[in-house]
């Protein structure tokens, strides 16, 4: 797909590698994610995506190689430097601020852009915020519950309000790590319907197990495997593909992802 | 409505009782008593410092003694040394807490949990040592004692600490002061940023807050607080000495906020004044007072794990959803039904 790259792509790595020990997690992976489309990153666990996501935020720092983004070397930024480049993600395991409310954590999403927090003035007093608080809650469905701890929500509500975060830093680019996991299938698609509203106006990569979600949502997609890319192209592309079939079917001790991809 | 009411009713009567104190104690009591409510005021002063990094940044410090301590010499010093007036030698004592407090945060924030713990703990043990084994300048265990300088001199007219009125409503502004500032704060876009790296610092630094400086932030202004009652003891006792830097001092102040509820404003005035009271009244009778400290300290811990304020807040909300009239757990059996 990176030849079809006409503009800037909008995060780029130069052989990247990351080692825990013996084990290569991410392996002198040199990949481009083109700007306004929806990339979608499968491969069978241990594949490295998870690494991939946490170099690309600042959580680990790459052994070799280097990140940009928009054409601006990040490799080695701390995590909240990349955050206010406008790099925004969700975690795996849904991540909160718990004793917080709701609307509390939306809130200091909002402000976190901000490079300084004021430190006197009442935080009620920041009505622009405010309103995107409630225009947000509003969005994912949470305004009755924006006075609840975020700790006492359901599953699917804490998922929601994570795409509610997501939406109200303004991302430029947003990284989604497995965003349906867990979710019934009512609320799958609920988080599909946003996650595609969210992709005409956010450049978005995915890493998903859902394979019904991938291929719903996915502009293009790159199966990394070992830490490398085994394949990359469309969605039809890769549901052809052979090593991808292989990848998955070869692996008998990952049995959710034989059933994916038997399913897809 | 019910809850707001009671809230001001008391705040109310908390404000009257405190202005009272110079009249309404030696009536009732004795005169004593007066000095016990301001040492009262001072150290849950020192514990809001835990409370503010405990409570609001989740930073469990064992160390703060260290910079109440440096408030204490920056007082004492200042006055003995170096001849300064009233104001310059309290500024000095919060001066030299607050960079105190910067120098060791710079190493100690880097850390979480119980490494954060621990580093607090060997950074006061250092300057205690110190403290004692430098005896011509800090007077070690002894420690040093100094003659109050006049707060402030009118035109010939002197108003100094030695009243013991005086002494007290000076307390009392100051803390009260630093307890207005804290609210302010706790309030503030920054406060939400400190609740927010409390909950969780990994998610912290991903929506772009930047967790290490505002640690240091948090940890500078628990120095101030620290600093500043550390200045209000000296000229309290009219001495300093290298037994308040002892982090037993410091782990007290950790007991009296967990007690009084950390994460709230007045919890660590509640469990500063409970536990004073306690051994004023118990130990003239009885040597062993520091048992009953435990044993209630265990009991807040298991069965009020907020702290007594933290209860209290607790049984105003229950209040609140009584009176808002549909309580969420009927909303819900009126869903089950068919």
């Amino acid at each position: 797909m990176s030849e079809a790259v006409t503009s800037e792509p909008v995060l780029r790595t130069k052989n990247l590698t990351k080692r825990f020990g013996g084990l290569v997690a991410v392996d002198d992976l040199s990949i481009a994610i083109a700007a306004g489309r929806v990339h979608a990153i499968i491969g069978p666990n241990g594949a490295g995506k998870t690494t991939f996501f946490n170099l690309v935020t600042g959580l680990l720092s790459p052994d070799s190689g280097r990140i940009f983004f928009r054409g601006r070397d990040i490799t080695g930024y701390r995590p909240h430097v990349i955050s206010r480049l406008g790099i925004k993600r969700t975690l795996q395991v849904k991540s909160v601020f718990p004793d917080l409310s709701v609307a509390d954590n939306l809130w200091i999403t909002r402000q976190a852009r901000n490079r300084y927090l004021h430190a006197f003035r009442p935080a009620k007093a920041d009505k622009e915020t405010g309103l995107r608080v409630e225009e947000t809650l509003e969005k994912i469905g949470l305004a009755d519950l924006a006075a609840r701890p975020a700790g006492t929500l359901s599953y699917g509500d804490v998922a929601m309000l994570e795409i509610g975060m997501a939406i109200i830093s303004e991302p430029s680019l947003l990284l989604l790590d497995e965003p349906t996991c867990g979710m019934s299938p009512a609320e799958t698609g609920r988080a599909v319907a946003k996650i595609r509203e969210m992709a005409r106006t956010i450049d978005l990569i995915i890493i998903e197990h859902d394979m019904d979600v991938v291929f719903g949502i996915a502009d293009d997609i790159t199966v990394l495997a070992q830490g490398a890319i085994l394949a990359s192209g469309g969605p039809a592309a890769i549901a052809e593909d052979e090593r991808v079939r292989e990848a998955y079917l070869g692996r008998p001790e990952d049995e959710d992802f034989m059933e994916e991809a038997l399913n897809a | 409505m019910r809850r707001r009411a009671l809230e001001i009713g008391m705040a109310t009567a908390g404000a009257a009782f405190l202005v009272a104190v110079p009249w309404l104690i030696p009536a009732l009591i004795d005169n004593f008593w007066v000095s016990v409510i301001t040492e009262i005021l001072i150290w849950s002063l020192f514990a809001s410092s835990v409370n503010l990094l405990f409570g609001y940044v989740g930073l469990l410090s064992f160390g703060q003694a260290l910079y109440f301590g440096f408030g204490m010499y920056g007082v004492a010093l200042g006055i003995d040394h170096f001849g300064l007036s009233f104001w310059p030698a309290f500024g000095l004592g919060i001066v030299s807490a607050m960079a105190m407090a910067l120098v060791s945060g710079v190493f100690a924030v880097r850390l979480s949990w119980h490494y954060f713990a621990i580093i607090t703990v060997v950074f006061s043990l250092i300057f205690y040592f110190l403290a004692v084994s430098m005896k011509p300048l800090t007077g070690g265990d002894d420690g040093i004692n100094f003659t109050l300088p006049p707060v402030v001199n009118f035109g010939g007219k002197v108003f100094s600490l030695t009243d013991p009125t005086l002494q007290y409503f000076f307390v009392l502004a100051v803390v009260s002061l630093c307890l207005f500032l804290m609210h302010r704060i706790i309030n503030s876009p920054l406060g939400k940023g400190f609740l927010a790296i409390r909950d969780n610092d990994l998610r912290a630094s991903l929506i772009g807050l930047n967790v290490y400086a505002l640690r240091l932030i948090a940890f500078v202004m628990a120095g101030f607080l620290a600093g500043v009652s550390g200045a209000l003891f000296a000229f309290f006792g009219r001495y300093a000495s290298a037994t308040y830097m002892f982090y037993q001092v410091s782990g007290e102040a950790v007991v009296w906020t967990i007690v009084g509820g950390a994460g709230t404003l007045f919890g660590p005035l509640v469990g500063t004044a409970l536990f004073i009271v306690i051994r004023e009244i118990v130990s003239s009778h009885w040597e062993h007072h520091s048992l009953i400290v435990g044993l209630l300290a265990i009991l807040v811990v298991i069965f009020a794990p907020k702290g007594i304020v933290g209860l209290f807040n607790g049984w105003l909300s229950r209040l609140d959803e009584r009176d808002a009239g549909q309580p969420a757990p009927r909303r819900l059996t009126l869903q089950a039904e068919p």
